[in-house]
């Protein structure tokens, strides 16, 4: 989508405030229809599951990547991959590689940010932070949650092809593939994983800092490889 | 179209002009090699030039499943093109690659990428989705091939840290990953003949010289930043496929213990366990680090980072001068294939292994050298060092500090001389069976071993004398084969007498049974894994070599699945021992293209990638008289030290035994080719296919340029 090309602001389906489009620094408070709830200071309820990465465990290959966007695009990306992986193959182990899963935030800034509610947690799916692309209007220059997540790389993951932002949702609707996601099933990026280097947990990590969500997964057979267990 | 982007892109340096192919003039080749000789032979109209030649065409290829989830296929890439290091003839070669260059190329929209002509100056090209760019290299040119890619992501970050999102184009596309790059290093800058194309920190396009044919056109690097997409018939099958070989093919990861190790590395079946191969002892703090789509790393990188993403001949060219080595040298190099060298090497070296052997490696990646041909090359002027031949002032004036051989220094200098073409690294720099014949030594050297480049200036990797697929499979082609489908045909029951209660677990007669049950169209003929001496010359051995290399063109080097995995026979994981080869190829191929192709029909468009590739190299002046392995493979038996067990069929007997010592028969080896020939279809006289044998592949146009030359085969 260009949103150059509009030059007069297109309604999009739902009823939302007429205000101007307010910035990350805002606080905002949305009105929706159908099937919504008043968000007031931010208040949204915990996820009830969570990633947790082991970096030292990872072996670089990008499998939960290509895993990710399958299932959730249809095809192989890594730009659109909710999980990224970013390597340095020159640097020294353990700072070669660094895991950036979406941390389904206690205090979501990017549910915080997003106008339209696009970006919301999902009740129906034990609150995972989920986008629903027909509510977003980044492709209006809006991207607010891109902007808003405040670790790097960002978690809300612009989908500059279709316009519109894209979150990790625990596989909840992940269509490209058989298996149930969400709370109940499976996420494609643990199933595939051949390290064994992400894991799923209901338990809400620490949330300061990285300790809570970059944790040890490495156990005797690791260290019986012959790599560190600590 | 699935797995394919559709597009080629087509770089004429000369004139500056890029340019775009379609995929689908060329999509019945199958990806990689297939595609890549297919080009060349449409592109290149004088098959005789030089491969530094600014005519010469190279290719670098993918295949519809690279960077798409089919294990063991996403990472690897072809590169074609006329060599410069084998000996004596430039043959039209390949080496391939992994890491993550191809699935960058896929993700940027293309197939492939086609280099031809010379540029003016130096240059290096920048690959953006669909955005390419012809840039000066000239700030480049001389910078190491880590140096190289550094600056280049410098650069294409726009100042921005990695780590964060990086805007790529103008539509807001963006990625978090560092471009894929693939450069060249001072050795191929200086035209050596030896010089290699690396990518990342330790993934190399090693053999045939492509170094310095990118050198010779002033291109020092590709770089490919790629945010699209590849598309995947149907994503559930694929990933149900991956799913089905890990819980069949694989043993799970808290299965390991060390008594599996012994054969978690050895090729080719499909890789349980993140060990790398490599023969230096590992550092505890390390990790497993895997090429794209990889379920099992074969290298990791360390703390401190030397050696990081080397493996195999990398980790092992140096690693017995290290140890202060000399004959022992040979030995160990083979021990990676034999699986869990490191701890071997624990046993038999009580300190940690010296840097150096790291640092030797780092040294190879960074200048850019083949570091296969630095591992028979550096024991060989050693004993000539030793025989009072070679060094300062002697006969072959060498300027190398061989009082530190083994450290740090006299690698350094050697692969430095060899770089720049300094002194002696003149010489050296045009592979060491020329740099022999410049010594006026090469015959003799040849006849008595002292030199083991036994195939086309290659080398020896395989002894010919005793695995004789390897060998006859190199020499009917273009270089060391370096296809290890049936190494565990060798090294299992080499290594099970000493590890295993009982040995193989299987007879030898299943043993091979297992094997040729897939080997399509010729499963009905097991003596084609019989490894006796009667048996060395005889048309079973000829369907082997054939079948090696139809499988290999295809599967191996045009679909891209890994050689170390691939094919897969023999599976310890599997129910019965029965691996994923046969069933395993299409079913990947199929999920992702959304094709109906068979094993076997695999098979058949490699015999037509092979016919066309022995077309080319027709052209090129091949005849079957120059099809001859070094004198010592016929004149000197095969040594006794490190023999390797093998199936043999002696009296309608199975057994396992030791092959060897034993030579090949000049005379013997001449009706072998002329058995092979007629299976293949080729002129017994020439070696050269024939109209109808090309006809029958659908090659007319290829069986009118040959008869146009002269260099049809006999009917």
């Amino acid at each position: 989508m260009n949103n150059q090309e509009s030059k007069e602001i297109i309604k999009p389906k739902r009823v939302i405030s007429r205000r101007e489009f307010l910035k990350f620094s805002g606080i905002v408070v949305v009105s929706v229809g159908v099937g919504g709830c008043i968000v007031n200071d931010g208040e949204v309820e915990d996820s009830q599951g969570y990633l947790l990465v082991d970096t030292k465990k990872c072996q670089g290959c990008l499998t939960c990547m290509l895993a990710c966007s399958l299932v959730h695009e249809g095809y192989e990306s890594l730009s659109l991959a909710r999980i990224q992986v970013v390597q340095n193959p020159f640097e020294n182990f353990p700072d070669d590689i660094n895991i950036a899963q979406c941390r389904q935030c206690v205090d979501p800034v990017c549910i915080e940010a997003c106008p339209t509610r696009a970006l919301y947690a999902d009740e129906e799916n034990g609150h995972i932070r989920t986008v629903d692309k027909n509510k977003c209007i980044g492709w209006l220059g809006c991207r607010a949650c891109v902007t808003a997540c405040p670790y790097e790389p960002g978690r809300s993951i612009w989908n500059f092809q279709k316009g519109h932002a894209q979150t990790c949702d625990l596989c909840a609707n992940a269509s490209f593939w058989n298996e149930q996601g969400g709370l109940e099933g499976k996420q494609a990026c643990v199933e595939l994983c051949p390290m064994k280097a992400i894991k799923f947990t209901t338990e809400i990590p620490e949330q300061l800092g990285d300790e809570g969500y970059n944790v040890n997964l490495r156990d005797e057979v690791w260290e019986a490889l012959g790599y560190p267990a600590d | 179209m699935s797995g394919y982007t559709g597009k080629i892109l087509r770089i004429n340096l000369t004139s500056r002009r890029v340019s775009t192919l379609k995929t689908s003039d060329y999509e019945q080749w199958g990806g990689g090699h297939g595609i890549g000789s297919a080009l060349f032979f449409d592109l290149v109209k004088d098959k005789t030039i030089s491969g530094f030649d600014p005519a010469n065409v190279v290719t670098i290829m993918t295949s519809p499943l690279t960077g798409t989830m089919a294990v063991g296929a996403t990472a690897r890439t072809e590169v074609q093109g006329i060599g410069v290091q084998l000996y004596p003839f430039e043959w039209f070669t390949r080496s391939g690659f992994g890491g993550r260059f191809g699935p960058m190329l896929k993700f940027a929209g293309w197939d492939g990428v086609v280099i031809e002509g010379k540029a003016e100056s130096p240059v290096w090209v920048d690959i953006r989705d669909g955005n390419v760019r012809i840039k000066d290299a000239n700030a480049l040119w001389g910078l190491d091939t880590w140096q190289t890619q550094e600056t280049i992501w410098q650069e294409a970050s726009g100042g921005n840290d990695y780590g964060s999102w990086i805007k790529t184009g103008f539509r807001g596309e963006k990625s978090t990953q560092r471009p894929a790059v693939l450069t060249i290093g001072p050795a191929g800058e200086s035209l050596c003949r030896v010089a290699s194309l690396i990518h990342d920190a330790g993934n190399a396009s090693g053999q045939g010289g492509f170094g310095g044919v990118w050198g010779s056109k002033n291109l020092k690097a590709i770089s490919v930043m790629g945010t699209g997409n590849i598309a995947v018939a149907d994503p559930n099958a694929l990933i149900e496929a991956r799913l089905w070989a890990m819980e069949n093919y694989t043993f799970p990861l808290d299965e390991y213990n060390s008594s599996k190790s012994i054969w978690a590395n050895m090729p080719s079946n499909l890789r349980s366990f993140p060990l790398p191969m490599l023969t230096w002892e590992r550092p505890q703090q390390s990790r497993p680090q895997a090429c794209m789509g990889c379920q099992a790393a074969c290298r990791s990188r360390y703390d401190p980072g030397f050696g990081n993403e080397s493996s195999c001949k990398e980790t092992s060219f140096y690693i017995a001068p290290a140890y202060g080595g000399g004959q022992i040298h040979r030995l160990i190099s083979s021990l990676p294939a034999a699986g869990g060298s490191g701890e071997i090497l624990n046993k038999l070296y009580a300190s940690e292994t010296p840097d150096v052997a790291k640092q030797a490696a780092d040294l190879a990646q960074k200048y850019g050298i083949n570091t296969g041909e630095l591992e028979t090359g550096i024991p060989y002027m050693r004993d000539l060092y030793k025989m009072g031949v070679l060094g300062p002032g002697k006969q072959i004036d060498c300027d190398l500090p061989f009082d530190e051989y083994g450290n740090y220094d006299f690698v350094e200098k050697l692969i430095k001389m060899i770089s720049s073409r300094e002194g002696i690294g003149d010489d050296l720099a045009e592979g060491f069976c020329r740099a022999a014949e410049r010594w006026g030594r090469l015959e003799e050297d040849l006849t008595t071993g002292l030199l083991n480049n036994c195939h086309w200036g290659v080398g020896m990797h395989f002894d010919p004398r005793t695995q004789v697929e390897w060998g006859y499979g190199s020499i009917l082609g273009d270089r060391d084969i370096n296809e290890h489908g049936f190494c565990p045909l060798y090294m299992i029951p080499t290594v099970a007498q000493f590890v295993l209660p009982g040995g193989v677990p299987v007879t030898a007669e299943e043993f091979a049974k297992i094997f040729s049950d897939r080997m399509t169209p010729f499963e009905d003929d097991p003596l084609m894994l019989n490894y006796s001496d009667a048996n060395m010359y005889s048309e079973h051995i000829a369907k082997l070599v054939a079948w090696h290399r139809y499988y290999s063109r295809f599967w191996i080097q045009s679909v891209l699945f890994c050689d170390t995995q691939y094919p897969d026979f023999f599976n310890w994981a599997a129910q019965d021992y029965m691996g994923i080869t046969g069933e395993g190829e299409p079913k990947f191929f199929n999920a992702v293209t959304g094709k109906n192709l068979s094993f076997a029909d695999g098979i058949e468009l490699g015999r037509k990638i092979w016919n066309l590739d022995n077309a080319i190299w027709t052209l090129q002046g091949r005849h079957r008289d120059d099809v001859q392995f070094a004198d010592y493979i016929y004149e000197l038996p095969s040594p006794k030290l490190g023999a390797f067990t093998m199936p043999v069929n002696e009296n309608g007997e199975w057994e396992y035994a030791t092959v060897g010592p034993r030579s090949i028969d000049r005379t013997k080896f001449e009706e072998f080719k002329t058995r092979y020939y007629e299976l293949e279809g080729w002129g017994t006289e020439t070696g050269w296919p024939t109209r109808s044998t090309l006809e029958s592949l659908g090659l007319e146009s290829v069986a009118d340029e040959l008869e146009d030359k002269g260099k049809l085969g006999e009917e």
